[in-house]
């Protein structure tokens, strides 16, 4: 009777899936194959809305007064704090991962994990008490005597909303590589150390290769998440700091409803196909499978 | 210092450099919103600019008086209980879903990663667009419906972490003495993964409460209470904005945290990534 078992297992799979695939797909998917849809009609001046009426120009305006800009800075800033983050995350996964005693890597990971929860507006926001003008920082540094005047830059600049941004997206970072560390064998750290490598060695052609796969899926996680931010760039950023979700807040303040949808459709489409082609070269699942247990 | 002993004493530097770096990515990632509860402590008006002398509650105080305020949070606690109450269930069914699948596993997980990856503002405008066309006004239950699939994926993930702690032989052992499918989940499984549950319901409510792009698009007349806040942050308005994220701050860091060292505790299962953790030391002991 094994296949009578197996056909009970899926119909019992099937049922199991079925509410959060109707979330997924209702909720998810089917808004942005419509968006995608609408994007391609025009614009109705008699309900604010949109009719039936095929037409590119939505397309056309993208193209017009520095939208594509706004969408290669804000992919610029993604990858700028991507990268940030994935040099800070590397460290601390390996502390977590390999340097500290079993009760200590679990507190670092808990104190990683747990800002993630919290307001991450107060936590932007918190930023400009400690880069204003009067902020801490040039407070200590005038006091210090290193600067005569405050330090302009720290705040309302590209500078701040990176480091927001990196702070609070610094766990999607740690945590793949953190996954990674765990399907790392140590015997296999023990071997090269017996063999007699450094920590460098042991580090860069044994730790490295291995945790690689999470490597790059933190820092695919940070740059997609970067990109859909608009809370960091409206509290941190200089004046005329625009993103693409502020952009289409922007188009959706005039209720350009197929110009937002344009936006949102060629963003949408991008991610995912840098999530698939991602998952394909790097089996990204895998790093959540369960172990063998 | 506790070190593993799987790393051997020639780290020749690279052990404190990595230190270091840890030390300073925990830095930028507590020391500001620990220098605003500091701030908001200070009873002046300025209360931001200079490292506080006096400390009081005066903003505190102040802060029962400010009646939009807390018809903001009255909104956003019906919206997170209601989206918390969904997410968990569903998310466990996803979860056991995913373990009784053999075939479209990895497609399954794909669909229910992608969508934390889909921006906030485009899943919102997408939503209260088709909602706009089937005539649903907006109101806490647009909202719910947004938050739901912002926090699903997060619930499913807890779920299937803390079924890591359900040993498949666990399950056939109560099938071997009799026990039907529903009893052997009522009176094995469930109680297994009970603190799952708990971080689950936890984890969707705070990310819920948080959350801001989705709801600057499917509010209704109400304002949430990150959009009341973030209201009050560009305004430059009284300095109680200060109190109330201190107060937000402390309220999520109490209740992640005691959810956090409950499961370490346990050593059980959840938050799960400390699984993670536990089993690769299990494996080097």
């Amino acid at each position: 009777m094994p296949e009578a078992l197996a056909d009970r297992r899926r119909r019992a799979a099937f049922f199991l899936a079925l509410p959060s695939l109707v979330v997924f797909i209702g909720i998810g998917f089917v808004p942005l194959a419509l968006v995608a849809i609408w994007s391609l009609w025009s614009f109705d001046p008699d309900t604010y809305w949109i009719k039936s009426v095929w037409s590119l120009a939505s397309y056309a305006a993208l193209l017009k007064s520095g939208r594509a800009d706004v969408l290669l800075q804000t992919a610029g800033l993604a990858a700028l704090t991507a990268t940030a983050s994935t040099l800070l995350a590397v460290p601390a996964a390996t502390v977590i991962g390999l340097l500290s005693g079993r009760r200590r890597a679990t507190l670092l990971l808990a104190l990683f994990t747990i800002p993630f929860f919290t307001s991450g507006l107060v936590r932007a926001f918190a930023w400009r008490l400690v880069l204003g003008r009067e902020g801490i920082i040039n407070n200590v540094l005038m006091s210090l005597g290193v600067v005569d005047t405050p330090v302009e830059w720290l705040l309302f600049s590209d500078f701040a909303v990176v480091l927001g941004m990196v702070a609070a997206h610094l766990p999607l970072a740690i945590i793949p590589i953190v996954l990674a560390f765990a399907r790392i064998d140590s015997s296999v750290i023990r071997a090269s150390q017996d063999l007699g490598a450094g920590f460098w060695t042991m580090f860069s052609s044994i730790v490295l290769p291995l945790i690689m796969p999470g490597v790059l899926a933190g820092f695919l996680f940070v740059f997609v998440v970067a990109i859909g931010t608009s809370m960091e760039i409206q509290l941190l950023g200089g004046a005329g700091a625009s993103s693409i979700a502020i952009m289409i807040n922007d188009v959706m303040r005039v209720v350009n409803f197929p110009l937002a949808f344009a936006i949102a459709t060629v963003v949408t489409i991008l991610l995912l196909v840098v999530i698939i082609v991602a998952d394909r070269a790097l089996e990204l699942s895998r790093l959540f499978e369960d172990r063998g247990a | 210092m506790t070190l593993n002993p799987i790393v051997g004493d020639r780290t020749s530097g690279g052990r404190p450099l990595f230190a270091i770096i840890t030390a300073l990515c925990l830095m930028i990632m507590y020391a500001p919103t620990l220098y605003l509860l500091l701030a908001s402590l200070n009873p002046d008006e300025q209360l931001g600019l200079v490292a506080p002398t006096r400390y009081s509650l005066t903003w505190y105080v102040a802060l029962l008086d400010d009646h939009r305020m807390f018809r903001a949070l009255e909104e956003s606690a019906v919206v997170a209980l209601a989206t918390a109450a969904l997410a968990t269930p569903i998310g466990l069914a996803a979860a056991l879903a995913y373990r009784a699948m053999t075939r479209m596993r990895s497609i399954f997980l794909l669909v229910t990663l992608s969508t934390v990856l889909v921006p906030g503002t485009i899943e919102g405008l997408g939503l209260s667009a088709v909602l706009r066309l089937v005539r649903v006004s907006p109101s806490w239950v647009t909202v719910t419906l947004g938050h739901l699939l912002w926090t699903l994926p997060f619930a499913t993930m807890v779920s299937l972490i803390g079924l890591l702690a359900v040993r498949p032989s666990t399950i056939a052992a109560a099938r071997d003495l009799g026990a039907g499918p529903m009893r052997a989940f009522v009176d094995v499984t469930l109680p297994l993964i009970r603190g799952s549950l708990v971080s689950s319901f936890v984890f969707a409510f705070l990310l819920s409460l948080n959350e801001y792009a989705r709801a600057y698009y499917l509010v209704g007349r109400q304002n949430t209470l990150p959009l009341y806040m973030f209201g009050a942050m560009n305004s430059g308005a009284s300095p109680t904005i200060y109190a109330f994220s201190g107060t937000v701050l402390v309220a999520s860091f109490a209740a992640v945290t005691l959810i956090f060292f409950r499961a370490a505790r346990r050593q059980s299962g959840p938050p799960g990534v400390s699984v993670a953790i536990s089993k690769r030391t299990e494996k080097s002991n």
